[in-house]
């Protein structure tokens, strides 16, 4: 449903109608893929416009409307995770910098070079899924939103209330775990 | 993978996003092209970066925005 603005005055409920047009999917998309749970990302996501409409007034165009969105979805589906006890890891037992067990996976074997037709197989795209779950929380947020839904760094960074600096070490350390773990969806796919 | 390789391949992710010098990149690339382990590595990233963009986003189901559009009148 589009809706015409009439200007930067445009109240609250319109900019955010708007925002549930243009963004609505791509926050769905993340919480979905936080919470791994429909039910839970439903949530997160109502809750989030019911926020963002109540402290409008705190959003003051600093970033954009869809990064402060996404903050707000961000903090409602972990504060869900949380509730609900459905992580053993929360964001917060993520630490920083890398270190020799990201070494170790960096030194897994490559892939074994899949043939185009199972390395770009709708199977393929279903284990990545499946292995995108098996990240932790904040692995997940920063994998998601840079890799799979092309958000700069340093507005993933905003979102997430990190540096530039520590959202790469999240995401290099999230590549070389789905690394891993999608070499053993290609194990026994890949004619010898 | 040799250890010493360990130090460029941390830097993987700061090449692919942009955030490296030129002669930082350059020395990285360099090294990419002479040493198989880490260029497999460096293409498997690349295979997931495509997977990814290649990959369906799940769509917000009607009835999650109908209660929300109900919410915002």
């Amino acid at each position: 449903m589009s809706r015409s603005l009439t200007g930067p005055s445009a109240e609250p409920r319109e900019l955010l109608f708007r925002a549930l047009d243009e963004h609505g999917d791509r926050l769905y998309a993340f919480a979905l893929r936080m919470t791994r749970d429909p039910d839970l990302a439903a949530d997160a996501v109502q809750e989030a416009f019911a926020a963002a409409l109540r402290k409008f007034d705190t959003f003051r165009g600093e970033s954009n409307i869809a990064t402060w969105l996404h903050r707000i979805v961000y903090t409602k589906a972990v504060d869900l995770i949380r509730q609900r006890g459905k992580e053993t890891s929360l964001p917060e037992a993520d630490d920083g910098g890398l270190g020799p067990e990201d070494d170790r996976l960096a030194r897994t074997p490559a892939w074994a070079r899949p043939p185009d037709e199972i390395l770009w197989s709708s199977q393929t795209r279903e284990a990545l899924q499946a292995a995108i779950k098996e990240l932790t929380p904040l692995q997940r947020a920063v994998f998601t939103l840079r890799e799979m839904d092309g958000m700069p760094t340093d507005e993933v960074a905003s979102v997430l209330g990190l540096e530039p600096g520590t959202v790469r070490v999240h995401l290099h350390r999230a590549r070389l775990r789905l690394r891993a773990l999608l070499a053993e969806h290609f194990k026994g796919r890949v004619p010898t | 993978m040799k250890c010493d390789c360990d130090g460029l391949v941390r830097r993987l992710t700061e090449l692919h996003d942009g955030a490296l010098g030129e002669g930082d990149c350059a020395a990285i690339e360099r090294h990419l092209e002479e040493c198989a382990d880490c260029g497999a590595l460096h293409r498997d990233f690349q295979d997931l970066a495509r997977l990814c963009r290649e990959s369906d986003r799940p769509r917000m189901p009607l009835a999650v925005r109908r209660r929300i559009e109900q919410a915002l009148k």
